[in-house]
């Protein structure tokens, strides 16, 4: 199809990098805010500003809750069509329970998945969960929306579009492709050494803008390939489901030997059995880790075949100071409490992909390194970024002359992704702060109210992108851009007022009394106004020297 | 930045050569990977994972590669064929196993 | 506290590192000290001191944590280094002149 090798590999990059680099940048933002999904979740939820508490004690705190627990409507509905008669009004038989908790987050999650009596799918399960206060055992409210580790984070991997799953298969070929624009960027990027430290800001916006293409790119380039690498092999087991399809049968076999090598019965036994003592399980678990030299926290801590006498408890350590995710879990007996499996040491392979999923879910305990991944995300962006505004910058002319309208939509187009992008978080996070904490009856929950925001913020700044776009058709800059920088900067700004004036808790306070989460959030909306303003300053003085061009090639004099 | 033969529908053919004949050629490449190296003794998660690690790279040098041949129908006869090759391999394998 | 100085030590060992490496290119050199010549060893030791700070950098990020997690500190920021040095360069060039502190005015010896 090309005449050379070279010429293959920039078609595609640039025609695979235009059209997912759309989806890229929604990945690229919202993974690098999802570096502090729970802080921007303490922001959003003022209740549970409060300091991150160790896991509780289960028997006075987590039994009680889990006990009272049952699943969540959502849930409930999926069983449509997959039960044999009416659908169950409770649900008593639980697989499993869990708990678990980070050291970013004050408050714990707990989750239930619950047996489903008549599904034609035995292994059917349905789901609850709850939002605790660890130092009371009080719930959070369930409309209450965690807009970091709920929506932004998973927005970053699904779209948080669920129909069919397609969100995710969308995400994943971004991912692939990101993955080939990397290596095709590298071929066609003849200069890569020589230009490395090269960024000619005073230049014609062709050249400073790949300037700072090339160079966003190359950079951070261990990063960008990474993130891309290790979130495809996060879901892999989604994209190729070889183990559940194909190869099935030979699943199965490996699941009934790891079940007697391990100990820990895959099924119930049919037998109701108390659950002994947990705390006392957590103990144990903790005096086994210290006595191998890893002393420390429970991450997480799950019940299987709750009730049943083959009953399991399992106890696994918060893997904080390492990259690797958690490890060393030790299993109990649920109904005795005595040890039946402490986890062997993993094998090279485990610690490989151990070492890649844990590099990309980060539940170790580094700050710097936290801002150090924000950093590589927003390069990320801004490489995307100025990839989509370069394809534009190289065509706009030449199409004015064509009065083809191509450049004048991938324009509009690259406004939505950027600037409108921000403007939907925003919009979302002012909804957040205006919105009354009990919603009125039959009005939509909460949180379902700030995401209608959010996708309605963004519908909005596409309509005015696509709106104000007719100048890029002439070869002249979208005053879009400006106008939405400003916008950014505007909201920014009313975000945090907005924040100080229904909470109290404005940033005098929040940096004297050293409580981070609230203050960074804060601090990064007001970074991002002065970013926006800047921006938007600069583009109103490139406006107004660029002159008009007509189909047929004369330009217009400039406009002021 | 001009293709040579670059007519739609060569170009949509190109497309999906990269995509879907990818798609087959990493599953059997995955599917090959576990079922053999578990038959050679390999925890199962351990050649899970492994296979899914390897083939993801070998997705992105043969979706490259796509374009970059001269010959579309080659690329399909690899691709396409070559993953459903490494797939019937698979199952032969798991036959044998289970 | 340690902690924290050390990795701050790190980050400045990166920066200057990748300065220095910067410095040793005649464009980037053209950019910060003007017309000034130099000589071929200046280049080289310009380079191996920008090699050094960098691996001074790595070491720095092992005293501090696990390897898994040092090694990645470490690339992070390389690439946030070499991010300050092409702004630096871009806007304020005349900064990196203190990379070059105690050299003989006539770089050519």
């Amino acid at each position: 199809m090309f005449q050379n090798f070279r010429l293959a590999m920039a078609w595609l990059h640039t025609w695979f990098g235009l059209v997912l680099g759309f989806v890229l940048m929604a990945v690229f933002f919202f993974g690098a805010l999802s570096v502090f999904d729970r802080e921007i979740d303490r922001w959003a939820i003022p209740e549970s500003r409060f300091e991150p508490q160790p896991m509780p004690s289960f028997d006075k705190v987590l039994r009680p809750v889990f006990e009272s627990m049952q699943p969540r409507p959502e849930s409930v509905a999926t069983l449509r069509g997959e039960v044999n008669g009416p659908i169950p009004e409770r649900f008593d038989i639980v697989r499993r329970w869990g708990a678990y908790t980070t050291h970013r987050d004050p408050v714990l999650n707990m989750f239930a998945g619950y047996e489903v009596p008549n599904a034609k799918d035995p292994e059917k399960t349905v789901w609850g969960s709850r939002t605790i206060d660890p130092r009371n055992g009080r719930s959070l409210p369930d409309d209450q929306l965690k807009i970091g580790s709920q929506f932004f984070y998973p927005l970053h991997y699904s779209l948080n579009f669920h129909w069919l799953d397609l969100g995710y298969w969308i995400v994943g070929l971004a991912a692939l492709i990101m993955l080939v624009a990397l290596v095709t960027g590298v071929i066609m990027h003849r200069k890569i050494f020589r230009e490395f430290f090269t960024f000619r800001p005073a230049k014609h916006i062709q050249r400073s803008t790949l300037d700072l293409h090339n160079l966003t790119g190359v950079l951070a380039l261990p990063f960008h390939f990474f993130f891309a690498f290790t979130g495809l092999v996060i879901f892999a087991g989604l994209y190729f489901p070889v183990a559940h399809s194909q190869l099935e049968p030979l699943h199965e076999l490996h699941e009934k030997l790891e079940a007697e090598e391990t100990g820990l019965p895959e099924d119930r036994a049919g037998v109701p059995a108390p659950l002994a003592s947990v705390d006392a399980m957590v103990a144990e678990a903790q005096r086994r880790w210290a006595a191998q030299g890893m002393s420390g926290d429970v991450g997480f801590l799950a019940v299987q075949h709750v009730g049943d006498a083959n009953g399991y408890v399992s106890i696994y350590r918060a893997g904080t100071d390492r990259i690797a995710l958690t490890s060393n879990g030790i299993h109990f007996k649920a109904s005795t409490g005595e040890v039946l499996r402490e986890d062997p040491p993993p094998s090279a392979v485990d610690r490989v992909a151990e070492f890649l999923t844990g590099l990309h879910l980060q539940h170790f305990r580094h700050w710097l390194l936290r801002w150090l991944y924000v950093l590589g995300g927003l390069t990320g962006c801004v490489c995307i970024a100025t990839g989509l505004i370069f394809f534009v910058e190289k065509r706009k002319r030449q199409h004015a002359r064509q009065g083809s309208q191509g450049a004048r939509v991938a324009d509009a187009l690259a406004v939505t992704t950027i600037t409108g992008m921000l403007l939907a978080a925003l919009g979302m996070m002012i909804a957040n702060r205006l919105l009354p904490q009990a919603m009125p009856a039959g009005w939509p929950g909460r949180g379902d109210l700030e995401e209608y925001v959010f996708w309605a913020s963004w519908l909005l700044a596409m309509a005015h992108a696509f709106w104000r776009s007719p100048p890029v058709a002439q070869g002249r800059l979208s005053p879009a851009w400006g106008e939405q920088c400003w916008a950014v900067c505007a909201l920014s700004v009313a975000a945090v007022l907005l924040n100080w004036i229904t909470t109290g808790d404005h940033l005098l306070r929040t940096v004297a009394e050293g409580y981070w989460p609230v203050a960074g959030v804060d601090l990064f909306l007001l970074a991002s106004a002065a970013l926006a303003a800047t921006a938007a300053r600069r583009l109103a003085r490139v406006a107004r020297a660029v002159p008009a061009m007509q189909p047929g090639g004369k330009p217009e004099a400039a406009h002021a | 930045m001009a293709a040579t033969d670059a007519t739609t529908s060569h170009v949509i053919a190109r497309i999906a050569a990269a995509l879907l004949g990818g798609y087959a050629f990493t599953w059997g490449l995955i599917a090959l990977g576990m079922a053999g190296l578990f038959a050679l003794g390999m925890p199962f998660h351990d050649a899970e994972h492994l296979s899914s690690m390897l083939a993801l790279l070998a997705y992105l040098g043969v979706f490259c590669w796509a374009f970059a041949a001269r010959s579309l129908p080659r690329v399909w006869a690899v691709l396409a064929g070559g993953g459903v090759l490494m797939a019937a391999a698979a199952s032969l394998i798991q036959h044998m196993l289970v | 506290m340690r902690d924290a100085l050390l990795l701050l030590g790190a980050m400045a060992a990166s920066v200057a590192g990748m300065g220095w490496l910067a410095l040793a290119m005649d464009v980037h050199w053209e950019q910060v000290c003007g017309e000034t010549p130099r000589s071929p060893a200046l280049v080289r030791g310009l380079r191996i001191l920008g090699g050094a700070a960098l691996a001074l950098s790595l070491a720095l990020c092992l005293a501090v944590d696990h390897p898994s997690m040092a090694s990645l500190v470490w690339v992070m920021s390389l690439a946030a280094g070499a991010l300050a040095v092409v702004f630096t360069l871009s806007w304020r060039a005349r900064w990196l002149r203190v990379l070059l502190a105690g050299l003989p005015r006539r770089a050519g010896s």
